[in-house]
């Protein structure tokens, strides 16, 4: 019984969303596709204002390389939006496991952090991805079992885990890596860039088990009706944990992305980055409300995150003029969100 | 029904006090609160020198309260530098850190005078919060120096120990310009740029560019301190095809940023590079010929030149309005001297 109601409520929001006046469902569509349609529009626009630059291969690969970090987070904070809830942390878990990785990581130096220590980079990297899953998780933890909002729990993890990055890197940079460490960040296989890669796989994979896994179907279940998934015995709590989970892994995958990208673990990594990555869901049509969204949809917000970024690089947009642009586009991205769930 | 209100109060109060942590040791990183010194309005200016112990004139044994917002990395070395020159001087301190709050700073500044310590010294944890303090210390004739940060309204008669963000970027700059013969384009990576010492940095750099004829700024953009934000920055201004000879970063962490993205576009041998803190990071990359100078931030010169002031005011002495801390400009020549300071 419970299997079944994941996809009746999925498509009960698409019906409640539905003019049902037959025809072409043109709310639908563009509820769907206007992200697309925004996107080319960025790519154009910028691409004549600046004169062909900013569409040469090198710089599209640039833009997604430097919005990858982003775009992994967003996918978790997908997840989340969409089950109701928001995750604050994210940009500090993202530090904590950055600091940590990078600790495992370093060059045989008298600036080591751990004298002597040489593990196969493997396991720094999984330690980053340990602690961001530790912190995700006890975000899951207060917000399932504790009734904590998840804004307020996730606002307590910001600040705690902030603090536990600057506590445990001394608030400097965790520096001289291993190589093969910043390779995460800086290299390539076949020549693409293995940040970019990593999205990739993240989006994949968080587009499959969305969209065909019963998991997933829970997911837009509880985001759509918690009463009714709760009364047809979807295990809320375990769903949330599991959510806020992978929302931690993925803030440490991000953190091993940027801190190698960089060649240094900073305690003041993403600061900022969680806006960012509710900025890029929310372009991408996840919906504030609930039980809407989809991971390419967000991916594609990351998208325009980064081609606004780099665009407004691109034409020496002034810093102040760079935030009010910025914020303005936030502003219109959720009023079309408010305007299609109408 | 309390229980989970005690929860959240629980979680509040943690959050409080790592927040007011993390605040303060975001210093460390970004030098960028701890060095908020404006050009100065008083006419007298100083410049500091560790010269001898400045005794009291009685030969009594001082007592000093010494207020700090936050006992971080940066200021931890502008309270050693007070802690080394008290015990030269022969004088007694008593150092507390405010957690970053005005409030709890006044009542620390109101339990000294209450304690009649002999002088005060203050790093404000709100420069234009520190009216308060002024008024209490200037009620209770009890000489106040501040250091490190100085409050917006200031009277003549109390000064202040500190460093000019404005002389670190110009510097930086004209150590750059010296080394790229005078000519070029120059790039500027601010830090936040809502911040005086970002501003000041800045307005440094430029200063130095306008007396270069053969010099101009063809970029400009905020990396907030941040060595990702330098990167990405440096990133795009390559894809913009624009020729950029020097790169003036208000700290490091950005400049290192630049750096990396110079380097993996091959362009980091036509390019000069300057960033401001001297971090043990960019004193590695100057010794790699990648980063072609920067500047150091004396914390422990503050210190010192606090103690001094309060001792010489005590004393009856005058002290100037401004007691400038010199930055010090650091290139792979004196290197050396900086490491581990």
């Amino acid at each position: 019984m419970s299997t079944d109601l994941g996809s009746t409520a999925a498509a009960e929001a698409a019906a409640a969303a539905d003019p049902s006046e037959g025809g072409f469902d043109w709310r639908h569509f563009l509820r769907t596709y206007a992200i697309i349609g925004i996107l080319l529009v960025f790519v154009v626009a910028l691409t004549i204002l600046t004169k062909g630059t900013f569409s040469q291969p090198e710089n599209l690969i640039n833009v997604v390389r430097q919005v990858a970090a982003i775009g992994v987070i967003a996918i978790g904070m997908t997840f989340v939006i969409i089950t109701l809830g928001i995750d604050l942390s994210v940009g500090s878990i993202l530090a904590l496991a950055a600091v940590v990785a990078t600790s495992l990581a370093q060059k045989p130096s008298d600036r080591m952090m751990y004298a002597g220590l040489d593990l196969p980079i493997i396991l720094a990297v999984l330690g980053g991805l340990a602690v961001g899953g530790l912190l995700g998780f006890t975000n899951g933890v207060l917000i399932a079992k504790f009734r904590i909002a998840p804004f307020i729990a996730t606002l307590g993890m910001m600040t705690t885990a902030r603090g536990l990055a600057l506590i445990y890197s001394d608030g400097r940079p965790v520096s001289l890596l291993e190589d093969p460490y910043n390779n995460i960040g800086q290299g390539s296989i076949a020549g693409v860039p293995i940040p970019i890669i990593l999205f990739a796989v993240v989006a994949l994979g968080a587009h499959m088990v969305l969209n065909y896994t019963r998991f997933g179907r829970y997911v837009y279940a509880v985001g759509g009706n918690e009463q009714a998934a709760r009364v047809s015995g979807i295990r809320i709590s375990r769903l949330t944990l599991v959510i806020y989970t992978i929302s931690g892994v993925l803030s440490g995958l991000a953190g091993v992305i940027l801190s190698a990208r960089i060649g240094s673990g900073n305690p003041q990594l993403g600061t900022g980055i969680e806006l960012d990555a509710i900025t890029a869901a929310v372009i991408g049509g996840t919906s504030f409300k609930g039980g809407i969204g989809t991971v390419w949809g967000t991916a594609v917000g990351a998208l325009i995150i980064g081609i606004i970024n780099n665009g407004l690089d691109l034409l020496d947009v002034s810093p102040f003029m760079q935030m009010v642009v910025k914020g303005v586009i936030i502003v219109l991205a959720i009023i079309l969100d408010e305007r299609k769930n109408a | 029904m309390t229980k989970p209100r005690l929860r959240l109060a629980a979680i509040f109060v943690a959050a409080a006090s790592l927040a007011a942590c993390s605040s303060g040791q975001s210093v460390t990183t970004s030098s960028s609160t701890s060095s908020t010194s404006a050009a100065p309005a008083v006419t007298e200016t100083q410049t500091a020198a560790a010269g001898d112990a400045v005794k009291p004139k009685d030969g009594k044994v001082l007592k000093i309260g010494v207020s700090f917002p936050i006992l971080d990395q940066f200021l931890q070395k502008v309270a050693d530098g007070m802690t080394a020159r008290a015990k030269e001087n022969g004088v007694e301190l008593n150092i507390v850190a405010a957690q970053e709050k005005t409030d709890v700073q006044l009542g620390q500044v109101e339990n000294f005078i209450a304690d009649k310590v002999d002088a005060i010294l203050v790093v404000p944890v709100d420069t234009d919060a520190a009216g308060p303090m002024t008024k209490a210390a200037q009620d209770a004739k009890i000489p106040l120096v501040y250091v490190n940060r100085r409050p917006s309204d200031l009277p003549d008669t109390v000064p202040y120990v500190g460093s000019d963000s404005l002389v670190s970027g110009t510097l930086e700059m004209e150590a750059l310009a010296k080394l790229a013969g005078g000519k070029g384009n120059v790039a500027i990576i601010q830090g936040d740029p809502a911040n005086e010492a970002a501003v000041l940095r800045t307005k440094g750099c430029k200063d130095v560019v306008a007396k270069n004829p053969g010099m101009k700024v063809v970029k400009e953009q905020a990396g907030n301190w941040q060595r990702d934000k330098g990167l990405a920055i440096m990133e795009n201004w390559i894809q913009s095809g624009e020729q950029i000879d020097v790169v003036c970063a208000n700290n490091d962490e950005m400049a290192l940023g630049a750096i990396q993205a110079l380097k993996a576009a091959n362009k980091l041998d036509k390019t000069l590079v300057g960033g401001v803190d001297a971090t043990g990071d960019a004193l590695t990359a100057m010794a790699a010929k990648e980063l072609a100078v920067t500047v150091f931030q004396d914390a422990k010169g503050q210190g010192a030149g606090g103690v001094d002031a309060a001792v010489k005011l005590y004393n009856g002495e005058t002290v100037p309005g401004y007691v400038d801390v010199p930055y010090q400009l650091v290139t792979p020549e004196n290197m050396a001297d900086f490491a581990g300071k």
